[in-house]
């Protein structure tokens, strides 16, 4: 029993951190629609960037968590602004490659910056209240670190704020209204170019920041990016892809089924059970769980 | 590619018949002068050999992934999944069942028809991106079903070991000449076919679901037959193609048939233009040739093995944005 809790905590947490990449990858195919493959890899320059602001810089984590979001936020921005803006008009091949490109060549720059040796977040540098073995107590002999209230609460947090800030604000609408129809969208005075960036600002941000709880767990690897990413991936489709609700659902279930699957059928097939679910979603219903289906899919 | 026996032709033709005696005379002149005390430094002729198979082959699996890709116009990005079954198909059988090579091969080829079938099934009706994301998906599974499962393959990691080398009337064929002249034999009698597949009915066919998949299927072309038939001749040379290199390696193992396989083939076709036998083929030889120049150890250090992938990444970005259409083949 404990242990079926204690897997269904990280299952939560894990589901978290893909409801957070996911919905970086769903915004951005909302209004591009494209499958930015180089998200995952944003997602572990995060990590990297954290984990040599603390080591490196000696920078205090509460200060390094946002500075990587930041930069994370800059680097998603240019690589809009290099790679994918010149080919909006391009066939969509044409993007779909570029972006793979992206993934590939970024992934292989962090191998040759930080070799694919793992790294790991320095205890004495974070706060105490990261260390596992601060934990609550729960009946039946479970632990829940503070850890991963801290993950949980931060992703919900942030899930929270985006939503406000797509349904309440300005720049939410036009967002939103770029998602429906682009041309139109411009038409009306928006200026696009402007609203792609800032989506590929705040989904790179939000990837950084599960970087960085990725971090706090576990390793730090140049591909972790590529297998989390794919996951995450799973999970925006799982939600209908485009649909930022569903990201975060689809996030979570990915989360816990990979866990359940991991502890209870093999721990090799970890990551088969999120490539799984995605194809059996896009063969069977391909506007995902809480899709409707759109005019304009694929 | 007329069938035209300019001199030019010629020289090509016999160049490519007689590489392998240039190779090992190449190696007897440096041999010989060395006992001059003047050394050339060339590496040896078995070494290049092998370097130009395993580019031969690349050419294969480009052609391969270019009837899907270029000619369909569907984003495949789990071609190395064929691969695989060829590979380990032939690997199991000749390693594990003592079969021989003759009946091996045809039932590599046979099996990667078939999963292109099976994979095709449920992905006709899909297109663009989410057609990629399954292919992708479905290599993946492959990948990670031989890496686990080791009552299947006999060794961890996917490792099969010690496949025998094919052997007729008594000769073995096992020598690094042997396997340049199979793979050039099976390679040309994969063009031959792509080519007489291109320029009939079947390849116009294709061509007209690459360019609006609506229209073909209003002009009467069963879109999903000519798909289902695309998919399988595409899956069937990646079956040939790892059926041959399950003998050539001698030992294979999972890692060798990893994602990132997928992607160097489709830089492959795309850098010598999508849609083009000579554009797919050209693409081949010159990443190829660039893979072993990039090899970690030879002028990059070790430690930055990554810059391999990087500049294979940087070259799809580039190509994407100043040059859609391919390096060798201008597109009007």
């Amino acid at each position: 029993m404990a242990q079926f809790l204690e897997q269904i905590i990280n299952g939560l947490v894990l589901g978290g951190i893909y409801a957070l990449i996911a919905v970086g990858y769903t915004m951005v195919y909302g209004i591009i629609q494209l499958i930015n493959f180089a998200h995952g890899e944003i997602f572990m320059f995060g990590a990297y960037i954290a984990l040599m602001l603390i080591t490196v810089f000696g920078i205090p984590f509460w200060i390094a968590l946002p500075l990587s979001m930041i930069l994370c936020g800059i680097l998603g921005m240019l690589m809009d602004l290099v790679a994918y803006r010149p080919l909006r008009n391009a066939p969509r091949l044409s993007a779909l490659i570029t972006a793979i490109g992206m993934s590939l060549a970024l992934q292989n720059l962090a191998r040759m910056i930080w070799s694919a040796r793992p790294l790991q977040f320095p205890t004495e540098a974070l706060p105490a209240i990261f260390l596992s073995q601060n934990a609550i107590s729960l009946p039946g002999g479970a632990t829940l670190p503070y850890r991963d209230v801290f993950i949980i609460a931060l992703a919900l947090v942030l899930m929270i704020a985006l939503n406000r800030l797509i349904y309440l604000t300005k720049i939410g609408k036009a967002m939103r209204a770029c998602a429906q129809n682009q041309v139109a969208a411009n038409l009306m005075g928006i200026r696009t170019n402007q609203v792609i960036a800032i989506t590929f600002i705040i989904g790179s941000a939000l990837g950084a920041v599960a970087g960085v709880m990725v971090g706090l767990r576990e390793v730090v690897t140049p591909t972790m990016g590529y297998y989390k990413g794919v996951a995450a991936f799973a999970a925006a489709v799982l939600g209908g892809i485009g649909n930022i609700t569903g990201a975060m659902l689809g996030g979570i279930i990915i989360g816990i089924a990979e866990v359940i699957g991991a502890g209870y059928i093999s721990s090799g097939y970890r990551l088969a059970i999120a490539y799984i679910i995605m194809i059996a979603v896009i063969v069977i219903r391909p506007s995902g769980l809480f899709g409707k289906s759109t005019g304009h899919r694929a | 590619m007329k069938n035209k026996l300019t001199p030019k032709n010629i020289i090509f033709g016999l160049f490519v018949c007689f590489l392998p005696l240039l190779m090992y005379g190449l190696d007897a002149i440096s041999l010989y002068l060395s006992q001059y005390d003047i050394y050339l430094n060339l590496p040896s002729g078995d070494y290049m050999l092998r370097i130009i198979v395993r580019a031969y082959l690349y050419m294969l699996l480009a052609i391969g992934l270019n009837i899907v890709c270029g000619f369909t116009g569907l984003l495949d990005l789990g071609y190395v999944g064929f691969y695989l079954i060829g590979g380990y198909t032939a690997g199991l059988l000749m390693a594990r069942l003592g079969v021989t090579y003759w009946i091996a091969l045809p039932l590599a080829i046979i099996n990667g028809a078939l999963w292109g079938l099976l994979r095709g099934a449920p992905t006709l009706r899909l297109t663009g991106d989410y057609f990629a994301i399954v292919t992708f998906g479905f290599a993946e599974l492959l990948f990670r079903i031989v890496k686990n499962e080791q009552w299947l393959i006999g060794g961890p990691n996917g490792f099969v070991r010690d496949i025998p080398p094919p052997a007729l009337f008594g000769i073995v064929f096992n020598q690094n000449w042997h396997n340049y002249y199979h793979i050039l034999i099976l390679l040309t009698l994969v063009i031959f076919v792509t080519y007489r597949l291109q320029h009939s009915r079947v390849g116009r066919a294709w061509v007209a679901i690459r360019e609006d998949e609506q229209a073909a299927e209003s002009m009467g072309i069963n879109v999903s037959r000519y798909k289902a038939l695309a998919f399988a001749v595409s899956a069937a040379i990646g079956g040939l193609g790892g059926g041959f290199v399950a003998q050539f390696q001698v030992n294979i193992s999972a890692p060798f048939f990893e994602f990132w396989e997928s992607i160097l083939i489709l830089c492959m076709v795309v850098l010598g233009g999508m849609g083009s036998i000579r554009g797919a083929m050209m693409g081949a030889a010159i990443l190829g040739s660039l893979g072993e120049i990039l090899r970690p150890g030879v002028i990059i250090p070790y430690q930055f093995g990554g810059a391999r992938y990087l500049i294979f990444g940087i070259i799809l970005i580039l190509l994407m944005r100043f040059r859609p259409g391919g390096l060798v083949l201008r597109k009007a």
